[in-house]
């Protein structure tokens, strides 16, 4: 496999655009990037574009060739990734192995996502043979029930307190502040996010991540034509994917097996960075930063233990002591996070790698984690799927 | 309007029993892996015969962990008017399913991991001839 650099970057910034349509969004986007990049449109041999569920793709999902469609038509291959919330990891995923096998010099990776109202539905399938549609018709039990019962074990656990979860929130947006991409940028104070509606106890609805319309676009390309555009490239360390495995536990649908007591909830989140730790040679304490699914607070404590970035039971305290922070010993979520974002689905992998980049190249401004030489993106999404990416300078 | 009448939110899922209320599912006759609702087939990866019977869960089991769903769901999810939060459980089932379902309490600040449950069968909602709709849920012992 050939080195690949993430020569470019861009970000539509995330919130609520009743004007423009999701196509709009990942042009603006992909301008940034090739801007970004120093490179013209005619210079992408390929798309690698994660499917939407919600808006554009012709209905099909084909959004990256609504962006040719938009961008010009130069009869370049266009791939369409489903993964729920991870396609733009996947999407990452794929364009990163079509410049590595040496396929293509230069790939266009791009997500973005117009979102319907409310906190995100799982399933999209009435049918009785849907295992989601009958979790809700038989239980009632939406997202934000599934991330409260995960957190509420958690509390029981170790004895997590909402002080704890609360806390999370006021440090995200206490970096959302400085992040003029950010949907939410007012800060919080702890008081605040505990008298914010309670959602779905013991989740609070600054502790939940909204939906936002938005999107990202990176180029990636090959050493030789980065070195020619830029003298301090960002690399991909590694990118990873994993599906969840049989035994985890994770109660999805109605009904699991009980899993083994020492397995990690989410397996295909850990299995995805496990993965690209290995594959890059990265020992988890040498990460500067993490850019994280936060869905909910509660993931910002749960997958620094599964993954082996502190001991479990240990990540409230790393959180109160403000070790999470750009400045702490372990940087989470400097961009303020899904918290802050909102999520626009597909869009989510591919901003991750966005900040990535910022930060490495320490252009992050006052959100800046000094000195960041190597980070991990990761995404989770529906039907088990999970992604993780390790870029370094 | 109102009457005694009951009926199943979804048909084929749970039974009263002579021995009580059952879950109904599957369990592979190979590895033993159980399933709910029943499956065609055993989806164990390393599982080379797929061969299930129809197996009745229940009705004991631990609650691992709850949730309180404080605002009315969207749909399909059914409710009553006006909307009363509820409870809903994750419970690891003797049989080796953890199972999800609602939780038969009023107070969900009584609960704790780890407690004793029994499956109860109890109305979710009534339809629009009054009749009450039924699902699956756990009381605590
Ligand atoms: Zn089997």
């Amino acid at each position: 496999m050939r080195d690949v650099a993430v020569l470019g970057v861009g970000l539509h910034p995330f919130g609520k655009f009743e004007d423009k349509s999701v196509t709009q969004l990942c042009r603006e986007a992909t301008e940034a990037a090739l801007g970004d990049a120093g490179l013209a449109w005619t210079d992408v041999q390929a798309i690698s574009a994660a499917s939407s569920r919600f808006s554009g793709g012709k209905g099909w999902g084909l959004n990256g060739n609504d962006v040719v469609d938009d961008m010009g038509r130069t009869g370049i291959p266009v791939f369409n990734l489903s993964a729920g919330c991870a396609a733009g990891g996947n999407a990452f995923n794929i364009g990163w192995t079509l410049v590595a096998s040496g396929l293509h010099d230069c790939v266009l990776v791009v997500g973005g996502e117009k979102m319907p109202k409310g906190f995100i539905q799982t399933s999209g399938v009435d049918e009785e043979t849907d295992l989601e549609y009958l979790r809700q018709l038989c239980v009632g039990m939406p997202g934000p029930a599934f991330w409260a019962a995960l957190c509420r074990r958690r509390m029981e656990d170790f004895g997590t307190t909402d002080e704890d979860l609360a806390r999370i929130a006021v440090k995200a947006h206490q970096l959302s502040a400085h992040n003029p991409n950010a949907r939410f940028r007012n800060e919080f104070t702890l008081e605040e996010v505990l008298a914010s509606p309670m959602v779905s106890d013991p989740l609070h609805l600054y502790e939940i991540c909204p939906v936002s319309d938005g999107a990202a676009a990176a180029v990636l390309c090959s050493a030789e034509m980065a070195r020619k555009h830029t003298t301090k490239p960002v690399w991909v360390a590694s990118s990873a994917v994993a599906t969840a495995g049989f035994d985890d536990g994770c109660p999805n649908g109605l009904g699991t097996v009980v899993p083994p007591a020492d397995r990690t909830l989410h397996s295909e989140a850990s299995v995805a960075v496990s993965r690209a730790l290995e594959s890059a040679g990265v020992a988890p304490g040498e990460l500067d930063l993490v850019e994280l699914q936060d869905n909910t607070v509660f993931y910002e404590l749960a997958f620094p233990e599964d993954w082996g970035l502190c001991q479990p039971g240990e990540a409230e305290r790393l959180v109160e002591k403000g070790e999470t922070l750009p400045t702490g010993r372990l940087p989470i979520n400097p961009s303020g996070g899904f918290l802050s974002f909102g999520e626009a689905t597909t869009a989510m992998g591919v901003f991750q790698v966005c900040e990535l980049a910022w930060q490495l190249r320490g252009e992050a401004g006052a959100r800046q984690v000094p000195g960041a030489r190597l980070g991990l993106g990761q995404t989770l999404g529906l039907g088990g799927n999970g992604t993780a990416v390790v870029l370094k300078t | 309007m109102s009457s005694n009448e009951q009926i199943p939110v979804v048909e084929g899922l749970f039974a009263e029993t002579a021995a009580g209320p059952r879950l109904l599912g599957s369990r592979c006759r190979s590895c033993n892996t159980p399933y709910f609702p029943r499956s065609p087939a055993c989806h164990h990866p390393v599982c080379t015969r797929s061969e299930v019977d129809d197996t009745a869960f229940g009705p004991r089991g631990k609650l691992w962990s709850w949730a309180v769903q404080n605002y009315p769901p969207p749909p399909p999810a059914r409710f009553d008017e006006p909307y009363v939060p509820y409870t809903v459980g994750v419970v690891d089932l003797e049989d080796g399913l953890r199972v999800v379902g609602r939780m038969s309490v009023d107070d969900a600040k009584s609960l704790r991991a780890g407690v004793e449950v029994e499956l109860a069968i109890e109305p979710l909602c009534h339809d629009e001839q009054g009749r009450e709709v039924m699902s699956w849920a756990f009381r605590p012992l």
